[in-house]
């Protein structure tokens, strides 16, 4: 049997599935649902309207990588299943490809979109609210977004036009380097944030800005804690305790 | 207040919960969008808008990855947001201390969130067992239908969290928002500008950069004495 190749509509559709990848993510099998529900549009078009069971169990078993990286790993196992299914050997089974970029791919996934994208998003549209900028959080889910579906549109179909060359591609791209500068010009913004609201309480109490300075050993001393495994709940807790029991004896 | 704003909030919970982990993750579910999104649905969007910027930064720097669960910061703000409006309504208590309070109250209920979406993934569990039974009868139909059955459990997971978080804070504020407005307002900007310091810290701390102390120190002090000559 040779296989059509697989149709731009039916890869629109599996394509459109990626964004339910972990609508059943679970402890045992983690995304294992959500990637060969990704997959099925595929595999229908090659297999038929029922895929066979020994497919079905390949692409049920343990899976977990980044959500927004999962689709460059179908594609290239759609396109691998499609050169098994024209009798042509593939360079490797889909199921150890999966087994061999998953945790690679994770890693470059966490440290770019969680670790890096999403806090610099989040500090940029904070900054603006702080201005009084009321589409702040649009700017923040622009900002998130268009590599997000970029990533997740354009992985799906690297993935499955370029096959096993779409890790090249990825590699080339050096994402791992991106995430460190993102994260700097993080931090960088939150510096200027940090300031910007010590010198507005130093207004506020009518003083000289100059004294928003002591703001800093204390953000320091803070974070120091968090590196220490301090949780967010316990600052605030002691902090708010603090200045509304100052509050309460001054009254 | 009527029915319709515990509605109204009843089905962005389940919504925005679901771009938690389960749809998209496209962040409407950080609280910086969400807070503002229930405020603006429910009337309020000042305050909507104050209780996403004084809750984005508390647990932005703990990342959903693998089994690591983070409190649910999406109903939280949704929470805080109803809680304000309740204390408008019910007290007459509005402007940044009444919503701080409603802050305060919703943040540690926060944590019943994460003990809610381990239970939706632990009911996930059996979704990912039925379906390797179907995959071995070749029922790829049943696949698709136990994969999107798992967005009910990550819904309900959303709206109990809610729920728990607007009853209890009710409960609470209703006594206690008359004898602390007081103290909250003394405290000035004092107590609204630390949730941002604190969440600050917290990201400073967690993002792994190695001169990141010494990028976040430059760039405070310049700003400070720019803004001083200024």
């Amino acid at each position: 049997m040779t296989p059509s190749p697989v149709p731009w509509l039916v890869l629109l559709r599996g394509c459109g599935r990626s964004f339910l990848l972990q609508a059943s993510w679970n402890f045992e099998r983690m995304q294992n649902l959500g990637f060969c529900y990704q997959l099925l549009p595929g595999l229908r078009r090659l297999y038929g309207a029922t895929p066979p069971a020994e497919v079905l169990q390949r692409y049920t078993g343990y899976f977990n990588t980044h959500p927004f990286f999962a689709p460059w790993v179908a594609g290239t196992i759609l396109r691998l299943e499609e050169q098994r299914l024209s009798g042509a050997a593939p360079p490797i089974d889909g199921a150890d490809f999966q087994k061999m970029v998953m945790a690679p791919y994770a890693a470059i996934g966490d440290a770019l979109f969680w670790g890096a994208l999403r806090p610099l998003a989040a500090v940029v549209g904070l900054f603006l609210s702080v201005q009084g900028i009321i589409w702040a959080p649009l700017v923040m889910l622009i900002l998130f977004n268009v590599p997000h579906l970029l990533c997740r549109c354009c992985g799906w179909l690297l993935g499955y036009l370029q096959e096993l060359r779409s890790a090249e591609t990825l590699q080339r791209l050096r994402l791992p380097d991106a995430a460190v500068w993102l994260k700097e010009g993080t931090i960088i913004l939150l510096g200027v944030l940090c300031a910007m609201l010590a010198v507005r309480g130093c207004e506020h109490q009518e003083l000289d800005a100059l004294w928003g300075l002591v703001l800093l050993p204390v953000v320091l001393l803070f974070a120091g804690l968090a590196r220490r495994g301090v949780t967010s709940l316990a600052m605030v807790v002691i902090t708010t305790v603090s200045l509304l029991g100052l509050a309460l004896v001054s009254q | 207040m009527g029915i319709s704003a515990y509605l109204t909030t009843g089905a962005l919970a389940v919504l925005l919960g679901l771009d938690r982990t389960a749809f998209l993750q496209s962040m409407v579910s950080r609280p910086l969008v969400a807070a503002p999104l229930t405020g603006w649905l429910l009337g309020i969007p000042q305050a909507g808008l104050e209780v996403g910027m004084l809750q984005e930064l508390l647990w932005l720097g703990q990342l959903p990855v693998g089994t690591v669960i983070p409190p649910d910061d999406t109903q939280v703000a949704i929470g805080a947001t109803l809680l304000a409006l309740t204390l408008d309504r019910l007290l007459g208590l509005h402007g940044m201390p009444a919503v701080i309070l409603c802050v305060l109250v919703a943040i540690p209920l926060g944590q019943f969130g994460r003990y809610a979406d381990r239970r939706a993934r632990q009911a996930n569990n059996s979704l990912a067992r039925q379906a390797e039974v179907a995959a071995a009868a070749g029922d790829s139909r049943q696949i698709e239908w136990l994969h999107l059955s798992g967005t009910g459990h990550f819904a309900l997971s959303g709206l109990v969290t809610c729920t728990a978080i607007v009853a209890v804070g009710t409960l609470l504020l209703y006594p206690l928002a008359p004898l602390l407005i007081g103290a909250v307002r003394e405290t000035g900007l004092s107590l609204q500008y630390s949730f941002t310091l604190i969440g600050a810290a917290m990201l400073l701390g967690t993002l792994n950069v190695s001169r990141g102390l010494l990028l976040f120190g430059v760039a405070f002090v310049a700003t400070l004495l720019v803004l001083w000559l200024r």
